[in-house]
């Protein structure tokens, strides 16, 4: 089968000169902005990504077209920003975007800050993503030279300014609202909900932080039309969806696939199964923060939102990691503990004393110092952390820990009875016993 | 107004009120809380507060919720009490439980909570608790413990928002966030102090009072600080009649839940070496302790019917009773009488802000015109009382001190004074009254705003010292008046029926708030 057709964000994926302006305007790029510019207008553009219903892609799935409304109608300052902070483990979609498709990015950015009424677009990259800064910049200059940004664009009809804003390193920066305040100048760290940021944001005015690969959708839906890009996907999970996989398969990386498409297929066909001599034990679905499914759980479900929901887990952000048999869940556990101990930003009480409670627990049962309890522990301090925090960092230590100890409890089980991890093989592990 | 029921009872609030104060007036109590507080922000990270709203997924936190018409809360259900629990123990993991050696204990947000929510055995290892710096000297007059604290970001919120100097911060992330001083400097504002009183545990302690003296010892007494013409509402803690610490009682009319640093310490004065315990009469040329028999028998000779008093000054520091009274005996002994403000004390012009303090650290000028005193600039008070013939009589104030020519004015002549401590004024008398300082009677102010406002007496008078409003009317019965008030409270009512401002005003039974005499909607106005 041919898995090219379904290539609408990943098309320039590989090409060398994929992400300079000339090769993107070959491919027919910014015909979209203009066309949303010239032709359509503000309302009709909104219309379209929402008759298309294309979800969010960072990894709520929240639909784009129905964020977009909320800003408030006669609103005079609006601002757009990209989430482009993919820090989620497991996740490096956003990555191949910025780098092979710039282009993409900024012709979506543009048509969504259109479509919002913003005149200020900020695209926020990690700091970890140094070289994709330049990368964007360099894209933007092109842009801004070209005439499609900045004063005078348009003929004055719409005069975008784009600004690249390196982060500093933190997950939490990847919240909506942590994001504002980074770009602020404030510490990143989320603010309490209400006001949201479509009402009140950055500066206090509406403002709308999109992701990347969502952005980057927008071009196509407005050149092929909404109806176009429902027949990619399923009736509530429309259009198509990168997932980045890790893990021993035979094929990792980034895979365009139509949503709905059933994990066994895309594990089979795209991945090419797993790779000699492993076999598969579970599978992280969306990025470390959703619950881990069993190699058996996964293979009876599909990979939209609904299946995957359905199936106890998350689409999430399409990080998928693939877990084989010869992995120690406990061990991996405690390196994604780590990560939400090391990343919560320590605002919310739960989450501040949570996360570095459950990693602490799960190293001494690791140490071989846990005792029998410790399993209702970790449940306990899981149950004081899920849903009562400002941001969802807590649900996302929450999810991976609870699904963890739910599926494969006899590992944990059997350090619990004193039995003494096998010496960490992995360099994270390593890293981390320190 | 909108309809919101809580634990089964219907209440009607305004619209735009805060769930966390419609829950505290169902209750009869506040929710568990930290971070909250009425006067700052919400920042809504402690998270103790949540609540079960009906309709809504998941509990919520009332303080950043706003009441909705037929919203239906529980506040005491078995998930609320659960995540209450949950949420204390995770504020508590990590704090280092130095409970017999923190000055907070007795006042303890974290001990208080614990009682009510928490009782359950610690899951906790000792050697896995994150440690962080203790005693930190932060500022002239803060301590901060690093470990004991809970992050509420009260005090950060406080320097952001209310003195916006912006001095503290919370640094680093996860269990590592600590509250700190930003580079280079250190928490030195005028009301560095509040955020020893809004810190909700242990972090944030007060240099002047560590370990002078366990809370639950304290009594706490409603008053009025005495330092400027604010006249901040604040509670005096003491025990065994003695001031530890004054604190601000909230006014949201007068100061919110504020004071300054400048008005704590005026505690001191209360307890200073230079307190009057006992009558001095001068004798040979000094000082010397005498009786109060003693005291009248040369008051009547120097200032009685036989030799009429020649001037009379009042200090603006005086309550409005005193002031009042005074003003009543000045014309009994047939002298004219005026206000007096200066002397070390009160350097009279401070440093004001537009916050809360005055740059007129009299607390009570105001009174001097209610009552028709005025106040002769420097010399002109001089040329009066030399103009004048006969005793001088000087009631709390220092003009020995800084007066131009007082010195020179009242030469030879014999000069009454009637005070609290041994002033230059004191020291140059030839007859010397010891009254009661301020937190030692009851007494009204009346403040910039032109607000009535009743301080209480906390603590006894030292030694022989009288009560001021007895020692004047006493003297005004010698003196054969037949106008004198038997209590205080006729000699309140005495007082505003002779002030046209006060007409129709109960000042026995004014409201905690205190009231501004005429003025429409007073509770909610003037300056802050």
């Amino acid at each position: 089968m041919n898995q090219d057709q379904y290539r609408i964000l990943s098309k320039r994926f590989g090409r060398r000169d994929g992400h300079k302006l000339a090769a993107y305007e070959a491919d027919g790029g910014y015909r979209a902005l203009k066309r949303a510019v010239g032709e359509l207008g503000a309302p009709a553009v909104r219309e379209e990504v929402k008759a298309s219903g294309l979800r969010g892609r960072g990894g709520a799935g929240f639909p784009a077209g129905v964020k977009w409304g909320f800003v408030p109608p006669g609103a005079e300052t609006v601002y757009f920003m990209v989430n482009a902070d993919e820090s989620e483990p497991g996740t490096f979609k956003d990555r191949y975007l910025l780098d092979y498709d710039p282009h993409a990015v900024i012709e979506g950015s543009a048509i969504s800050s259109f479509a919002v009424g913003a005149k200020l677009c900020v695209i926020y990259i990690r700091g970890e993503f140094g070289w994709l800064v330049d990368r964007v910049q360099k894209a933007v200059d092109e842009a801004y030279a070209a005439g499609y940004l900045g004063r005078g664009a348009f003929g004055g009809a719409y005069e975008l300014e784009m600004i690249v804003h390196k982060g500093a390193g933190a997950y939490i920066c990847g919240e909506e609202t942590g994001l504002i305040n980074s770009v602020t100048g404030l510490k990143g760290q989320p603010s309490i909900k209400p006001p949201f940021p479509a009402v009140s944001g950055f500066l206090g005015q509406p403002t709308i932080v999109n992701n990347v690969e969502t952005v980057a959708a927008v071009p196509w839906i407005l050149e092929h039309g909404a109806a176009a890009y429902r027949k990619f996907g399923t009736e509530k999970s429309p259009g198509t969806k990168l997932f980045s996989v890790s893990g021993p398969v035979r094929r990792p990386g980034v895979h365009e696939i139509p949503l709905g498409l059933p994990f066994r297929e895309f594990f089979t066909d795209w991945l090419g199964g797993m790779a000699d001599g492993e076999e598969l034990k579970a599978v992280i679905m969306g990025g470390s923060s959703v619950p881990v499914l069993t190699a058996a759980e996964a293979m009876e479900t599909a990979l939209d939102y609904e299946s995957l929901a359905a199936a106890g887990t998350m689409l999430g952000s399409g990080g998928m990691i693939i877990i084989p048999q010869r992995c120690d869940m406990v061990e991996l556990i405690q390196v994604l503990m780590h990560f939400y101990w090391d990343e919560s930003c320590g605002q919310c009480t739960p989450c501040r004393e949570g996360t570095g409670w459950l990693h602490k627990i799960v190293k001494r049962l690791r140490r071989g110092e846990g005792a029998p309890e410790d399993l209702a522990l970790l449940e306990r301090v899981c149950d004081g952390m899920a849903g009562l925090t400002i941001c969802p960092l807590a649900d996302a230590a929450v999810m991976p820990m609870r699904s963890f100890l739910q599926r494969f409890r006899p590992e944990f089980e059997a350090l619990a009875a004193g039995r003494r991890a096998t010496e960490p093989d992995s360099r994270w592990a390593r890293e981390i016993r320190s | 107004m909108v309809k919101v029921t809580i634990d089964g009872t219907e209440l009607e609030f305004a619209a735009g009120t805060s769930l966390f104060d419609a829950c505290r007036t169902a209750r009869g109590e506040a929710l568990p809380h930290f971070c909250y507080h009425p006067d700052l922000s919400v920042a809504g990270v402690c998270r103790l507060c949540q609540v079960e709203v009906e309709g809504m997924p998941k509990l919520t936190i009332a303080c950043n919720t706003t009441v909705r018409e037929g919203m239906v809360v529980h506040t005491r259900s078995e998930k609320v009490r659960r995540a209450a629990q949950q949420i204390l123990e995770m504020h508590l993991i990590n704090h280092p439980v130095d409970c017999p050696i923190c000055d907070q204990a007795g006042e303890c947000g974290l001990q208080d909570q614990y009682m009510t929510y928490g009782l359950y055995e610690s899951e906790v290892g000792k050697s896995d608790k994150v440690h962080k710096a203790k005693v930190q000297v932060i500022g002239p007059r803060v301590v901060l413990d690093k470990e004991r604290c809970v992050l509420c970001s009260r005090c950060v919120r406080f320097c952001d928002e209310v003195t916006r100097t912006g001095e503290l911060g919370i640094f680093n992330r996860g269990d590592r966030a600590e509250i700190g001083v930003a580079p280079g400097r250190q928490l030195d504002n005028a009301y560095s102090l509040n955020t020893v009183d809004i810190c909700p545990v242990g972090a944030l302690t007060s240099l002047d009072f560590r370990f002078k003296k366990r809370v639950w010892l304290l009594r706490s007494t409603p008053s009025l600080c005495h330092g400027c013409a604010t006249g901040c509402s604040v509670r005096v803690d003491h025990e065994a009649g003695t001031v530890y610490r004054l604190k601000p009682r909230r006014n949201p009319a007068v100061n919110g839940a504020w004071m300054c640093d400048e008005g704590r310490d005026t505690y001191r004065e209360l307890h200073a070496d230079t307190r009057l315990r006992e009558p001095l009469l001068r004798r040979d040329g000094a000082l010397r302790p005498a009786t109060w028999p003693e005291a009248w028998a040369t008051l009547a000779a120097a200032a009685g019917p036989a030799a009429p008093l020649g001037f009379a000054v009042v200090s603006p520091r005086q309550s409005l009773e005193e002031i009042a009274l005074f003003a009543h005996l000045a014309a009994v002994l047939g002298a004219p009488a005026a206000g007096v403000s200066g002397g070390a004390r009160e350097a009279d012009r401070g440093e004001g802000d537009d916050l809360l303090r005055s740059a007129d650290r009299a607390p009570n000028r105001a009174a001097l015109a209610w009552l028709g005193l005025d106040e002769p600039a420097g010399a002109d008070l001089a040329a009066r009382v030399r103009a004048a013939r006969g005793a001088v009589l000087v009631y709390g104030a220092d003009p020995a001190a800084d007066a131009p020519g007082w010195r020179e004015a009242v030469a030879g002549r014999t000069v009454i004074h009637l005070g609290t401590h041994r002033n230059a004024t004191a020291e140059s008398a030839d007859i010397v009254i010891p009254l009661g300082a301020w937190a030692e009677k009851d007494g009204l102010l009346v403040n910039r705003q032109g607000r009535v406002q009743a301080s209480r007496r906390a603590i006894a008078r030292p030694g022989l010292a009288q009560e001021d409003w007895r020692f004047l009317a006493d003297w005004l019965a010698a003196a054969g008046a037949t106008e004198f008030p038997a209590s205080l409270p006729d000699l309140r009512r005495w007082v505003a029926g002779r002030v046209p401002a006060l007409a129709g005003v109960d000042l026995n039974a004014l409201p905690p708030e205190g009231l501004v005499p005429g003025a429409v909607a007073a509770g909610a106005g003037g300056e802050r």
